[in-house]
């Protein structure tokens, strides 16, 4: 079975995540056994971002790999297994918000357009928007307009 | 004519603040969409860009250099190499232009250096000395409050306690005080004091590489404005809030130079941001919290005057009373005076005109400021918006939804009724042009 990398590279749509993850010098480690969940930002994600986003990153690589290893989450996790969890724990260390209803399969503040992707060495899941780190003051601000916010991400539209 | 109505997609807000929440729904700013409002903010915006083009070179020189010096008495007197230090965001070379201008440090504020408001040609010294100079004191208190409030995010915070942290600080500081046995002395007796005299170093360049970007992005702001670019309020917070996602990954870091030799306090390989390490602990510890200020009003501590958490400290400048205490917390009369001496005609003009004219316009360019980072307050609100919740025009109600809750959680730091926060914020008084 092909690996994380392998599957990015031959799929269309992610050459600007190729293009940051060798920049990154990342191609190795999500080449190795892993086994890693990855959410898998398309090239339209990326265009999300204004341009001079992208050249400061380039411009700064320790800082382009922490914005990626953001988006990989230890472990072989599908929607089903992730529906347990209302947030998992990133590479980078910081949370990574899940929020499954239904067919509605988001995270943070990106949705998840195609999930359970099988690699070798882990799953992914494509996302229609780069996720950034939310803060930790991000839940409780948002608790403070809203009482019945207590879990992450439930929050209706009334 | 026939008029097509468009359901809301939400119901309205029914937040006490729930007009400025429709504001922001709809892109706009805290501050009001006024011209008197756009005048105010863009000429203090450059009146602040020149002392904060001294700042962000001598806190770095602080930090590079200066660094556990225990009696820094020349800490505020820059090296030439400083004031020629390129700035990344300004110049041919720029890593991003975002000012057109030199890179170098901006000519009105060689000009000052040299005459001042004396505008006689002294030795530096003797300027220092009469005070007649940039008020570093305020940019201290800045660095000072991002020190003494942490906790506020970001992976810098808890990377100063950590091991590798103290090695680096150790290594650097025995290198500081080889060949001094007073000094290496007073380490090894007090070696903590050291290590938190590194920890202020290290705050010092955070702040230092902080407003190397926003002295550029405040004059390009000005001459945008001058060229009537700039229009409304909204376009001019989005301006900001375009260069906060355009910088957001520049590396915050900590380097010290000792005969000639770099060493590295933090590392730019930790990966660490302007946006999480800089921008946002900055605008939490200095918009928001800072310290009570000194000097003219006493606080009783036993009657819950000052809260008893830090986390509840509103004493930033969007809590302001402008009133003209002469010190460098907050109001920062300090950055008045500095601000005063680069003031656009336009505004000099503007402040005569209203209340006591020249003789108050302290604290009517201060409440221009207050305005003026009101704004600067709804442009990292509204990039928080967009890199962490959903697009204004999005079309999923649950969305909109958590934009509001998200607006509305913001606004409730000007509403809680704790230690008299809710009668401290500035946030209804710059809804009305009177107040100044």
């Amino acid at each position: 079975m092909p690996d994380i990398i392998d599957i990015a590279v031959s799929t269309e749509g992610f050459s600007t995540l190729v293009t940051a993850v060798k920049a990154a010098n990342l191609v190795e480690t999500l080449k190795g056994p892993g086994p890693f969940t990855v959410f898998a930002p398309t090239d339209a994600a990326f265009a999300k971002l204004p341009p001079a986003t992208i050249t400061t990153l380039v411009q700064n690589i320790p800082q382009l790999t922490r914005i990626l290893c953001y988006h990989v989450v230890p472990g072989r996790l599908k929607k089903a297994d992730l529906a347990n969890y209302q947030s998992v724990g990133s590479v980078e260390g910081s949370p990574i918000d899940v929020f499954i209803e239904g067919d509605v399969f988001e995270v943070n503040n990106a949705t998840v357009i195609q999930a359970d992707i099988e690699a070798d060495n882990g799953i992914i899941h494509v996302i229609d928007t780069v996720i950034l780190m939310r803060p930790h003051w991000f839940w409780p601000l948002l608790a403070s307009a809203d009482p019945q916010i207590r879990q992450r991400g439930s929050v209706s539209a009334r | 004519m026939t008029t097509t109505l468009v359901a809301p997609k939400l119901p309205p807000s029914t937040h006490p603040f729930a007009e400025i929440v429709h504001r922001l729904e709809a892109g706009g700013s805290m501050l009001p969409d006024t011209p008197e409002n756009l005048m105010q903010i863009i000429g203090i915006y450059k009146a602040y860009a020149v002392p904060m083009d001294f700042y962000w070179r001598d806190l770095l020189y602080i930090a590079e250099q200066v660094f556990v010096d225990p009696l820094p008495i020349f800490k505020y007197i820059i090296p030439e190499e400083y004031l020629k230090l390129a700035n990344h965001y300004a110049g041919e070379n720029a890593d991003l232009r975002i000012w057109r201008g030199p890179a170098t440090a901006h000519p009105e504020l060689l000009e000052f250096m040299e005459k001042g408001e004396l505008k006689r040609k002294l030795p530096r010294i003797l300027h220092h000395l009469w005070h007649d100079r940039i008020n570093m004191e305020f940019a201290e208190e800045c660095m000072r409050a991002m020190l003494w409030h942490r906790d506020m995010g970001g992976l810098l915070d808890p990377y100063m306690d950590s091991e590798e942290y103290k090695q680096n600080a150790d290594r650097a500081i025995r290198a500081y005080c080889q060949g001094n046995p007073l000094l290496m002395g007073l380490y090894k007796l007090f070696p903590d004091m050291f290590l938190e005299l590194c920890r202020q170093a290290t705050m010092y360049s955070v702040l230092g590489l902080f407003w190397e970007v926003m002295a550029p992005v405040f004059f390009e702001m000005s001459d945008l404005y001058d060229e009537g670019k700039i229009t409304s309020v909204p376009e001019a917070m989005n301006f900001l809030v375009n260069a906060i996602f355009s910088i957001a990954g520049r590396p915050i870091y900590h380097r010290v130079r000792i005969r000639g030799e770099w060493y590295d306090i933090v590392p730019k390989s930790k990966g660490f941001t302007w946006l999480y390490e800089a921008a946002f602990p900055y605008v939490e510890a200095v918009f928001y919290r800072t310290s009570p200020f000194r000097g003219t009003k006493s606080y009783n501590a036993q009657a819950n005057q000052v809260p008893v958490n830090q986390l509840d400290f509103h004493y930033g400048i969007l809590y302001a009373d402008k009133f003209p205490v002469a010190s460098a917390g907050i109001p920062p009369t300090l950055l008045h005076q500095d601000m005063y001496h680069f003031l656009p005609p336009y505004l000099v003009e503007y402040y005569r005109k209203h209340c006591r004219g020249e003789d108050d316009m302290l604290i009517q360019l201060g409440i221009s400021f207050q305005r003026s980072m009101y704004n600067v307050t709804s442009a990292v609100i509204q990039a928080g918006r967009a890199a962490f919740l959903y697009p204004l025009d999005d079309p999923n109600p649950r969305h909109l939804m958590m934009n509001r809750r998200y607006f509305e959680g913001q606004l409730n730091r000007f509403t809680r009724p704790e230690y008299g926060i809710r009668e401290a914020a500035r946030l209804s008084y710059i809804q009305d042009q009177n107040y100044r």
